[in-house]
């Protein structure tokens, strides 16, 4: 007798092709659930309107980066090349008339910047990296990754009750409905 | 909200055709003002006064070349979208090659540039290259490498007589060659161009449409578009760059050729946009297609921004006497605030804006920032060609050329030319129109036959 205590994650649903996740999409977008997700194996294309998805707040996060990077770029040679150390290179101007001089500077740090936010700002979003997921305890989760098509609905969803779900999964179509529970 | 999938019940059999009484209207006035204009300017050109000739040759070569750029452009973009095998574009593809069929057209507004009382005034070499031809028969430069840059013989020619230079390029800077290459870039890429929209339309009418006429373009861009590069290259060496023919910049070819990808760009989402409020295009464009030729848009505006800065930086920090000259031109007082106004304007406010999807996707807005790319556009090439006016004259005037004698005073401008080169803008720019109408009321305005258009019409990115 197992005396581990189990948790509900949610409903998981296969469904047959692309084109039937995406109509079940769609369904599930409009009964109003929040946290739910789709898998599968291939990106389908529009399947972010299908699930009412906002979009992502990732391009401010990249784009305060960047600018971030240029300011470092510009504020680092400006300072120490012209404010601390005036540096007179060929006979150019050591003023903000310099500032030819720096652009390339400028834009690797912006570049660069950029770069990073757009790496951690997108693990930090999917809250990655972790070491397991509650879906892994499902047997037929693997081939999301092969050949399946599935969307859950997790339980902490205001939406979701035990019986009204998976009737609600049952009637837009979706098979082997398999309630997910993660060890608590 | 779910997208209609468009499939070819949607897509009418023969085709949409542009019929408008508003299009043709703007036709008829575009038409009738490029001749009206035409005729001044010409007036202008070849019968006034010498001291408004010279003037006006600036203008002209500003307003030609200024909508040379969108028609090569259009050229490009229909060349590109053949050779890559793009699908997303078809649904526009007509509206590019509308575009680029304006290009064998544009020969009838360079015929100034081929004419000698024209070009005396724009360029310099051509007053002299006969001095220079004799200094180079009486063996200037022996031997091989004689005349490189760093060679002593270059060095003591050139403490010598700064016509060194020309006499150094004169296999390149001669009437002949130059007119043989004046002629090759309006044929060369004109008769590209016609092919290729042959193809196109060809499709439209032929009772069995195959992939035939599709990959018969697709070969045929491939090396054309080699041709396509010359003749922007090279047409703005001879004709923009050859205005100081001892000022050279390696980057000049594909700085032109950023304005035009960009430019051109702009014009077609224009294009599209009234089209679209006409009732056309309805079928097969929407917001993903806006989305792409906008993220193009801000592709080549940070291209164009690549370019003429590394161009800059380059020169800049050379300091090299011959190199230098050119944008010390241009940082002279009032050039500079408009170098500088170039800087933010054609770079760093549109950089920003278009960088919001959202805005893109929409069609409107997106087409207002077209229109504000193009005016920098203007601005841009108002300031490659015309402070060199003033310079030229001054410098002329002082020679003792004969008819330059009233510039001797003038400085970093001649006053008044101004207005000069708004004429030349609207003779030119009102022939573009009256052109570019033309050729969109003549075909239908998608290719919709085509195999790839429900592809297109229902792109995704």
């Amino acid at each position: 007798m197992s005396t581990t205590r189990k948790r509900v994650y949610g409903y998981l649903a296969e469904f047959p092709s692309a084109s039937a996740l995406y109509k079940a999409a769609e369904k599930v977008r409009d009964a109003g659930f929040r946290k739910w997700d789709c898998h599968t194996p291939y990106p389908v294309h529009g399947l972010d309107g299908a699930m009412g998805m906002k979009r992502s707040i990732l391009p401010w996060f990249v784009f305060f980066g960047g600018m971030l990077g240029t300011c470092t770029g510009f504020g680092l040679a400006y300072i120490t090349q012209v404010d601390i150390y005036p540096t007179v290179v060929q006979a150019k101007p050591a003023n903000i008339f310099t500032v030819p001089a720096f652009f390339p500077i400028m834009f690797e740090l912006t570049i660069l910047f950029s770069g990073f936010t757009t790496l951690f700002g997108l693990l930090a979003l999917m809250k990655l990296p972790r070491l397991n997921h509650p879906l892994f305890a499902s047997r037929q989760f693997h081939r999301a990754t092969d050949d399946a098509f599935f969307v859950a609905i997790e339980a902490r969803d205001p939406k979701f009750s035990p019986d009204g779900t998976r009737q609600f999964l049952e009637d837009i179509g979706g098979k082997s409905i398999e309630l997910v529970e993660e060890e608590d | 909200m779910a997208h209609h999938f468009v499939t070819s019940a949607d897509i009418p059999v023969d085709g949409e055709r542009l019929v408008n009484t508003k299009v043709e209207s703007a036709k008829r006035v575009a038409g009738g003002a490029a001749a009206l204009l035409g005729l001044v300017s010409a007036y202008l050109l070849f019968l006034a006064p010498d001291a408004i000739t010279a003037q006006f040759a600036y203008s002209w070569l500003f307003a030609f070349f200024l909508f040379f750029t969108l028609a090569l452009g259009g050229c490009f973009w229909t060349l590109l979208h053949n050779v890559s095998n793009s699908g997303w574009g078809t649904s526009v593809r007509r509206v590019m090659e509308n575009l680029g069929s304006v290009f064998p057209f544009m020969a009838i507004f360079a015929i100034p540039l081929a004419c000698p009382m024209v070009q005396k005034w724009l360029y310099e070499w051509m007053n002299i290259h006969g001095a220079a031809a004799k200094a180079h028969d009486a063996g200037y430069f022996d031997g091989f490498l004689a005349g490189f840059y760093g060679s002593d013989s270059m060095k003591a020619a050139l403490e010598a007589d700064h016509q060194a230079l020309l006499v150094n390029k004169l296999w390149y800077m001669n009437k002949f060659a130059w007119y043989v290459r004046f002629v090759f870039y309006f044929v060369g890429l004109g008769l590209v161009i016609r092919a290729l929209r042959k193809f196109s339309v060809a499709q439209d009418t032929d009772p069995n449409p195959t992939t035939k006429n599709l990959f018969k373009a697709r070969y045929h861009s491939t090396y054309t578009l080699i041709i396509f590069a010359i003749t922007i290259t090279f047409a703005g060496i001879d004709l923009l760059q050859g205005m100081k023919y001892d000022w050279f910049s390696t980057m000049w070819g594909v700085y032109l050729f950023a304005g035009a990808a960009l430019n051109s760009m702009a014009v077609i989402i224009i294009t599209c946009t009234l089209l679209q409020k006409g009732g056309y295009l309805k079928r097969v464009t929407g917001p993903e297609h806006y989305h792409i030729m906008g993220k193009l848009l801000l592709a080549f505006t940070i291209f164009w921004a690549y370019i003429a800065f590394s161009q800059f930086f380059l020169i800049w920090y050379a300091n090299i006497t011959e190199e230098t000259s050119w944008y010390l031109i241009r940082n002279t007082e009032g050039w500079n605030t408009a170098s500088i106004a170039l800087v933010f304007g054609h770079f760093v406010i549109p950089f920003v804006i278009l960088l919001q999807a959202w805005l893109k996707k929409n069609p409107k807005l997106l087409s207002i920032m077209c229109v504000y790319t193009l005016v920098m556009h203007v601005l841009d090439y108002y300031i490659i060609v015309i402070p060199e006016r003033s310079v030229s004259l001054w410098a002329m005037a002082n020679q003792h050329v004969p008819g330059a004698e009233s510039f001797a005073n003038v400085t970093t401008s001649v006053p008044g030319a101004f207005w000069y080169d708004i004429l030349a803008f609207l003779a030119v720019g009102s022939g573009f129109v009256f052109f570019y109408l033309r050729a969109l009321t003549q075909t239908a305005v998608y290719p919709h036959r085509d195999p790839r258009i429900l592809e297109s019409a229902n792109v995704s990115n």
